[in-house]
């Protein structure tokens, strides 16, 4: 276990005792990556405040919906975050600019992007991690698998979009899926 | 049921992924309540995505948020306690598996299922929902309703819920216009608790009817004398 997940259970335990210094500190450590996730995939920068205000809000209201049993409190964390700006994208289907949503992960264009951002060092690490696992994959995985996280498709949508069968977007992401699994199954372990 | 693997896994990746929909989030749906929960390779493989989908989250960039959002948030972090009674409920049932589904595909569409990501999902949700200044909780028998204005949604929530007689169930109705609609039906855990996300916009309903059935009876309507209304509408004889 990495000593940040050490310390994110001993934060999220005092969390759900009402500790508010908890609280700020569990913001102070994720809310960049969860605002820069929520923006990237809403496009606004208002629904993406309030994806991760839903965020932090659900978990100091039911901070039992996390189960430390079940993995790391940052995959809880960003999963919720990533969850809810899936369903904000679907609802507000209307405002979503198609172009937004190109294939890449630079930081979108807002004002000092990263200006004063509190990056624990084993998250930028694992970033690097994660961008590289992302390139080992055929461009043809990594566009369906793009376009549904970052970008909310469902397949169907996804199948629609670029003109392929449905049961070709599910090959791709089901094989996208399982190399980064195993790419990062094996530098999680090589980190310890 | 499914018991192809690659197909299994081929759904997994499109659930974690949020991008399933009609039929293929229905099977998954009854595959993460039937066939997952007893399956370690299932499980396996779905915790394993579960870490992808939130480590591509941290390959983005990250962007600080804007300074009034941590205000924002501040004013609204309620003391924890004493908490509403449905909060208590909630913070008791998060670590156990209060739904019973019986009426298989049609229960498992409509209540959603209860794998453990859902269900923390659900949990956080209802929460919030709950906390609401507008929210309306309205008991229906054993249970309580919990929905909100403009929410597509709701909640039945209970504890302390007695298990109807042998070779009974509770069994949920929506009404409109005098047309029942059959949503599920449902259990107590062996602790007396059920939580139960139903995904009927409540809004577009009249009535909300709660029965204890004989687990082979019609779904058309209730046919027992026990019986719950939300809002005092009364089944036809
Ligand atoms: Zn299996």
């Amino acid at each position: 276990m990495r000593d940040g997940d050490r310390d994110d259970l001993e934060l999220h335990r005092s969390l759900s005792q009402g500790d508010r210094g908890a609280f700020d500190e569990l913001y102070r450590r994720y809310s960049p990556s969860a605002y820069g996730l929520a923006y990237r995939i809403t496009g606004q920068q208002v629904l993406a405040q309030d994806v991760v205000h839903d965020a932090y809000m659900a978990l100091w209201r039911a901070p039992e919906a996390f189960d430390p049993a079940r993995g790391a409190f940052r995959t809880f964390f960003l999963s919720l975050v990533h969850h809810r700006a899936v369903d904000t994208v679907r609802r507000e289907e209307r405002i979503r600019a198609r172009q937004e949503r190109a294939s890449n992960l630079e930081p979108v264009a807002v004002e000092d992007p990263a200006e004063g951002v509190i990056d624990a060092a084993d998250l930028a690490d694992r970033r690097v991690e994660i961008r590289a696992a992302l390139d080992t994959l055929p461009p043809e995985q990594r566009q369906v698998l793009e376009m549904a996280y970052f970008g909310g498709m469902t397949q169907v949508q996804i199948a629609e979009d670029i003109e392929i069968p449905v049961g070709t977007v599910k090959t791709r992401t089901l094989a996208a899926m399982r190399k980064l699994r195993r790419v990062l199954d094996r530098s999680a372990t090589e980190d310890q | 049921m499914i018991d192809d693997h690659e197909r299994i896994e081929e759904l997994l990746a499109g659930y974690v992924l949020r991008s399933l929909s009609g039929a293929d989030a229905s099977e998954a749906d009854l595959l993460l309540s039937e066939h997952v929960p007893g399956c370690g390779e299932c499980r396996r493989t779905l915790d394993g995505f579960q870490v992808v989908t939130a480590d591509l989250g941290f390959a983005v960039e990250p962007v600080r948020p804007p300074e009034t959002l941590l205000p924002r948030l501040h004013r609204q972090l309620e003391p924890h306690a004493p908490r509403r009674r449905p909060m208590q409920m909630f913070a008791v049932a998060a670590g156990v598996v209060a739904v019973v589904g019986l009426a298989g595909l049609t229960v498992s569409q409509n209540i959603r299922a209860n794998n453990a990501d859902v269900r923390a999902d659900a949990f956080a949700n209802a929460a919030q929902l709950a906390a609401r200044d507008d929210a309306r909780m309205v008991d229906v028998g054993p249970v309580q309703e919990i929905s909100a204005p403009g929410e597509e949604h709701f909640y039945l929530v209970g504890e302390g819920v007695p298990g109807p007689p042998a070779g009974s169930i509770y069994r949920v109705w929506l009404v409109s216009d005098g047309v029942t609609t059959f949503v599920g039906d449902f259990l107590p855990d062996e602790l007396g608790r059920v939580f139960l996300p139903i995904d009927f916009d409540p809004n577009r309903y009249d009535d909300l009817w709660i029965a204890v059935e004989p687990i082979d009876a019609p779904t058309g309507a209730p046919v027992s004398t026990e019986w719950w209304s939300a809002r005092g509408t009364t089944p036809a004889a």
